[in-house]
């Protein structure tokens, strides 16, 4: 029987190697999925040594509970919410956060459709360049964790994590609308808390555009 | 909601439309709430496109707030994920057979 490398191993595979005591599907599995479990704790927690204990948590988890693991489901989604209850078990031990109404942050609008008055955009978001790109992102991440988790999760596992709708659906097992609905929201929080910071729109549109 | 030349734009609010669509009352509400991530995404039908295309080209408000939502996207695109410690790996492997006893 020929050996498979690691990367052509299925997660499957690795599952029942891990299944069958075999430490180097273990390890295998560590290699292949340590990194975005990393991002994804790190995503919840904001912190490096707690997404660090909460990765090292997590792949404890999935050591011992392997073995409920339904062969006929995605390894991914199991173990990614795996992650995340992990995650989530810890920020539970820290302080609570205080997340802001994302509703008080969208746009308004009158009965008959049009934007209100007082909701009225400006258009107040520049990128002048990428200093300016780079700092408006670094004030974005800040945006995201203020975010209530249903939608921080959302937006993060999206635009930052690159997971497809599909996976995130799975994975926080909500529906492909409300997983849409989420990440909208979450962007026009974004947006919203951008505008407030940002300096005059002209240098915007070609920049947005490019 | 008027646009520069002091008009209201097509289906602005107002109704209007091709009359044939489903967006054909597309109001700054609905297209914003509703209509926005699936004509950022590209998942929109040509047709529906055109309509909501023509409404942001007509709405300055509504073009406005397009601009500033691609602004949102590309500087969410800026962002990475987190960097990983180099030597993580290899800790939680530590960490699991020292909570084991095995692996």
């Amino acid at each position: 029987m020929s050996e498979k490398n690691e990367s052509d191993k299925t997660d499957l595979d690795l599952v029942r190697g891990i299944k069958s005591g075999d430490s180097q599907a273990f390890e295998d599995m560590v290699a292949r999925y340590h990194a975005r479990v990393y991002s994804l704790s790190y995503g919840v927690l904001r912190n490096a040594e707690d997404a660090e204990e909460s990765t090292q948590d997590a792949f404890l988890t999935l050591y011992r509970k392997i073995d409920t693991f339904d062969e006929s489901k995605k390894f991914f989604s199991w173990f990614y919410r795996v992650a995340l209850n992990t995650a989530y078990s810890r920020a539970r031990r820290r302080p609570p956060v205080k997340t802001v109404a994302i509703e008080d942050y969208l746009p308004r609008f009158d009965s008959d459709g049009h934007f209100a008055s007082m909701s009225l955009p400006d258009g107040a978001l520049a990128i002048d360049d990428e200093a300016a790109l780079r700092e408006l992102a670094t004030r974005a991440e800040g945006f995201i964790a203020e975010l209530p988790p249903a939608y921080r999760d959302v937006i993060w596992m999206n635009d930052v994590e690159g997971m497809s709708a599909n996976e995130i659906a799975e994975v926080l097992d909500i529906s492909i609308p409300a997983f849409k609905s989420r990440l909208h929201r979450a962007r026009l929080y974004v947006r919203q808390r951008l505008s407030e910071i940002s300096s005059p729109p002209q240098a915007i549109a070609a920049e947005a555009a490019s | 909601m008027t646009n520069k030349d002091g008009k209201i734009p097509p289906g602005c609010g107002t109704g209007a439309g091709t009359g044939s669509g489903p967006h054909d009352e597309v109001t700054c509400r609905k297209l914003i709430l509703e209509f926005l991530l699936d004509f950022e995404s590209g998942a929109m039908p040509a047709e529906e496109r055109t309509e909501l295309e023509r409404h942001f080209d007509e709405c300055p408000p509504c073009g406005i707030f397009l601009t500033s939502y691609r602004a949102t996207g590309k500087t969410l695109r800026m962002l990475k994920p987190s960097e990983v410690p180099a030597d993580l790996a290899l800790a939680v492997v530590q960490f699991v057979r020292s909570r084991s006893g095995k692996s």
